[in-house]
């Protein structure tokens, strides 16, 4: 398993190496100055030259690369041209929660649509199936961020059983945090586990025609054993690529849905950073995404390797 | 014969319905996106306001005549914004699809035609761009061209460009070593013509699948970005600015959210229905199929006049054997679909004693292998047992529950499958899966289980057992998954093995191995055993007793070396001259004509008649099971005997 660990790894190298220079070269990228952003437009020439010595635009491009690289590597994203605070000082702040928003959907999406799939396989043209269709059919169609806004209306507004804004961390209150990212989560979640019940639904209906469930049945296993222990671990192989793309969706819709609820994560420092320019918390936000992407896709691997014997190094 | 007429008639009208009921949806969907263009093309005409004039002393209304669907927070007509959205949405997904196709598709075709170093570089940036979140990488673009509808719809064309680019791609690396591109490319057509010309027609049907999806996209992400400020600036309408304007005001007016929501939904709908049904038409679907799995029984659904005429079939009563069976099956009838139904198996009869082994022979549909599942009451969807018995150490196991039923295979009765790595988990070790029986079905420990798995491997005949018992199916040679997998049938010491064509998927020099195996392990065991098989050679080697099946019936059933030497049934003269001999270097080999008729087209009386011989006119009437020591279904079975013995 640590081989495949490792293997997944190097392979990730080039992918991190592309990322790194798309997300640098993204400075030079910009319409404006990052010199004349930071001294506005009273700096003089003399003020001019002294931060471009200090951001150390004067030296040669691959230099820059792999001085900022390597500071990236060590966790220094660089200050905010705005605010002069530590870029990953910043993201380390808001990223608790948008990750709570992004692990509590994904794993509605992951308990609401696995059981639903393996209802829909079981049963297939009843009414859970159909459910799970449209559910599917619709799920693709209505924007979270709506859904939530919605879901604001009836649960917040209206019934009063969940704050309409605002998040609280869990350490604050372990009770109020999931109060705060239940609505949210929701909104996000649902279309996922759409997606989700469909892909475990043909999965699972293919397994079950296979022989050796026949050959566990004919061994008298229980149902229930077949289905949860032999069934689904089978089908869930195919089923895992489908949740490491579907929790990168969730990351992304994170961004939008927290301004439905008002909630200061990373999406609203991104619409801010965007909104001002700001290069290196742009280019810190990205790289961290992109990290938490990458530990999905390895831990997405991980999963697989231990469903699917036959894609281990041997 | 009304069964399988209802059958087909009630599937053609499912059919007809599910196509009125397509054609039904892309007519809706057809309008509503038709209704969507109008609106944005004469927007400035249908709109009854202007969809910036402000009057803040009739904001937030609610729905009245004036206002139909409302005011927002500035007193700005809630319907005249709508509509003016439309304009957007259209122009969105216009911008956003058009530049996404002429970004992605020529790139895809040219570095799918060209490969090597142009493939790569780009096809890592593409995974680059794809392993960051969709919206994440338009925010980064807006952050580089700014705010405002058309730059983030180029933004969002190019986060779309890499799927078109790798739809592309991916048919040309198809495409190009086929013959005829090769071909073009011999009589010396230009690398632009011959992917202008004979690669790029291919592409079409995949892309117009691709544009629709992507319109649906591109317009949920233009929302989204409106809403969240990047995309359409205010206080222009776009639906997303709408749903942003809503969002602030949830507590005072929360039916702002809805008119925009809607038609955001049921545009991308339209557009995603519309897409489902181009896939289909096209045919490169991969819906998932929503009809439970046809039943393994093939119908013939021509209404055939066949087989069971008079109020109760003839029985023949198999003569009472001596010693104590351990299964003894009993006028049995196997039927496929709902009623009555359609017989698939009638009038089976047999017994096994302890120790014995019963070959079960016939060609392929000629139900053998039902047989066995119906014995363990295994033989899915649409298929049940309608007449007769199936005692099992003296239980009618016809009459137990499901969960009774659980309990008895594995402890009492265990099968064997004919393809040793398909009928063991690819998930788990072969010794777990042995041990897993083991616990469920005996309540051992795991250390137990362990134990007993290492000790039963071993008796199977595998080398280094404790080694094998950790290895996964894959890792195994067919034999050896065989032996494991008899290994687990035996596990809790079944009074009778029903083994379906064990030997066939294997090599010949495995075969004879395993034959040896199930031998020995009678011997030790005790067990009966039915033995499924079309081999007849096989059958000979390990079977006391053989009963030659055809179309769902027995016609023989003889002790081995009789039937060897004395076949009755013309069926099973047949089968004999049809078995290869080493000795013989005659290459014709004899077959017998024709193939095992369907359930349902089965002939009136004797089954065989339309393939026999020897058939007389009396062959049409229904021909019983005759004997004492030894049974044949076959009116003419002394005479012919007769005729051959002179």
């Amino acid at each position: 398993m640590l081989r495949l660990i490792f293997q997944r790894l190097v392979a990730l190298v080039p992918l991190l190496f592309i990322v790194s220079v798309l997300t640098f070269s993204f400075t030079s990228l910009l319409p404006s100055d990052p010199v004349d952003l930071i001294i506005g437009d009273t700096g003089t020439q003399e003020q001019y030259e002294i931060v471009r010595e200090r951001l150390g635009m004067n030296q040669p491009v691959v230099v820059r690369y792999f001085q900022w690289l390597g500071r990236a590597a060590q966790g220094d994203l660089g200050t905010s041209f705005f605010n002069s605070v530590s870029v990953m000082g910043a993201v380390m702040q808001r990223l608790p929660v948008t990750l709570s928003l992004t692990v509590v959907s994904a794993l509605v999406a992951i308990v609401v649509g696995v059981s639903a799939g393996i209802a829909a396989a079981l049963r297939p043209r009843s009414w859970i199936d159909r459910l799970a269709t449209l559910g599917a059919t619709f799920g693709q169609a209505v924007p979270n961020f709506w859904f939530g806004l919605i879901l604001v209306a009836i649960f917040a507004v209206n019934l009063r059983w969940f704050p309409a804004t605002g998040f609280t961390p869990v350490s604050a209150s372990p009770w109020e945090w999931l109060r705060s990212v239940i609505l949210p989560s929701i909104a996000l979640g649902t279309s996922s586990s759409a997606a989700i019940a469909r892909q475990v639904r043909s999965a699972m209906v293919g397994v079950l025609q296979q022989d050796y469930i026949r050959a566990a049945r004919a061994q008298g296993l229980s149902t229930r054993r077949i289905i949860l222990k032999h069934a689904l671990t089978n089908a869930m192989v195919p089923v895992v690529a489908v949740l490491s793309f579907q929790i990168t969706v969730l990351l992304g819709g994170a961004l939008i849905v927290e301004q439905v609820f008002a909630i200061n994560g990373l999406g609203t420092l991104a619409i801010g950073a965007v909104r001002q320019q700001d290069i290196p918390m742009i280019q810190g936000i990205v790289l961290v995404m992109v990290a938490l992407v990458v530990a999905v896709q390895l831990a997405t691997d991980v999963i697989y390797g231990l469903l699917n014997p036959k894609a281990r190094p041997s | 014969m009304t069964a399988p007429l209802t059958t087909t008639t009630r599937t053609a009208t499912r059919g007809q319905w599910r196509l009125d009921g397509s054609h039904v949806i892309v007519g809706i969907a057809s309008a509503v996106l038709f209704l969507l263009a109008f609106m944005a093309i004469f927007a400035d005409w249908i709109a009854p306001y202007e969809p910036l004039k402000q009057n803040l002393i009739e904001a937030l209304q609610a729905p009245s005549a004036q206002h139909w669907l409302g005011t927002d927070d500035l007193g700005r007509d809630v319907l005249s914004r709508l509509i003016h959205g439309c304009r957007v949405a259209v122009i969105a997904a216009a911008e956003g699809t058009a530049i996404a196709l002429l970004l992605g598709v020529p790139l895809g075709l040219f570095i799918g035609y060209r490969g090597g170093w142009w493939d790569w570089v780009v096809m890592r940036l593409v995974e680059a761009i794809v392993s960051i979140p969709g919206i994440m990488v338009a925010i980064v673009i807006i952050a580089i061209l700014g705010p405002g509808l058309h730059k983030a719809m180029i933004a969002l064309g190019i986060l779309y460009s890499t799927s078109f680019l790798r739809l592309a791609r991916g048919v040309v690396l198809a495409e190009r070593e086929e013959v005829y591109v090769r071909s073009a490319r011999v009589i010396g057509a230009s690398d632009g013509r011959i992917l202008l010309r004979h690669i790029f027609p291919n592409i079409a049907p995949p892309l117009i699948v691709q544009v629709t999806l992507t319109v649906g996209a591109v317009l949920l992400s233009e929302a989204g970005l409106s809403f969240i400020g990047l995309g359409v600036q205010p206080p222009d309408a776009s639906w997303g600015t709408m749903l942003n304007t809503a969002a602030a005001f949830m507590d005072l007016n929360w039916f702002l959210a809805i008119p925009p929501g809607i038609a955001i939904i049921v545009t991308v709908l339209s557009v995603n229905l519309i897409g489902d049904v181009i896939r289909d038409a096209i045919g490169r679907g991969i819906a998932v199929d929503a009809k439970p799995a046809a039943p393994a029984v093939r119908m013939d659904n021509r209404p055939v006049v066949a087989a069971p005429a008079g109020p109760e079939p003839h029985r023949s009563t198999v003569p009472p054997r001596p010693q104590g069976d351990v299964l003894r099956v009993e006028g049995l009838e196997v039927v496929v679909g709902d009623g009555a139904g359609l017989p698939v198996i009638t009038d089976l009869s047999f017994g096994i004693a302890k120790g014995e082994t019963l070959g079960l022979v016939g060609e392929s549909g000629s139900g053998k292998t039902m047989t066995g599942l119906a014995i363990l009451g295994l033989m899915g969807a649409g298929l049940r047992t309608t007449r007769g018995s199936i005692m099992l150490n003296g239980r009618d196991l016809r009459s137990l529950s499901q969960r009774q039923m659980e309990k008895v295979r594995g402890n009492e009765v265990a099968m064997v499958f004919q393809d040793p790595t398909t009928s063991l988990n690819p998930a788990f070790t072969v010794g777990s899966q042995i041990a897993e029986v083991l616990r469920a079905k005996k309540g051992m420990s795991q250390k137990q289980a362990w134990t007993r798995v290492v000790e039963l491997i071993d008796r199977v005949g595998i080398p280094r057992p404790e080694e094998r018992a950790r290895a996964y199916p894959h890792e195994l040679s067919g034999g050896m998954a065989q032996r494991i997998a008899i290994a687990r049938a035996l596990s809790c010491n079944p009074a009778l093995l029903i083994a379906d064509e064990p030997t066939t998927a294997l090599d010949v020099t495995v075969q004879q191995e395993i034959l040896d195996l199930f031998r020995d392990l009678q011997e030790e065991f005790g067990m009966a055993i039915l033995f499924v098989t079309h081999d007849l050679a096989v059958a000979a080697d390990i079977c006391d007793r053989i009963s030659v099946m055809y179309a769902g019936e027995m016609v023989e059933m003889a002790e081995v070396n009789q039937l060897f030497s004395n076949p009755r049934h013309p069926y099973t003269q047949g089968l004999l001259r049809a078995m290869p001999h080493a000795s013989d270097r005659n290459p014709p080999l004899p077959t017998i004509r024709g193939s095992v008729p369907r359930p349902g087209s089965w002939p009136a009386g004797c089954r065989f008649s339309n393939r026999c011989d020897f058939k007389i006119a009396a062959c049409d009437r229904h021909v019983p099971l005759v004997g004492s020591d030894r049974l044949v279904r076959c009116i003419r079975a002394s005479e012919l005997e007769l005729e051959r013995a002179s």
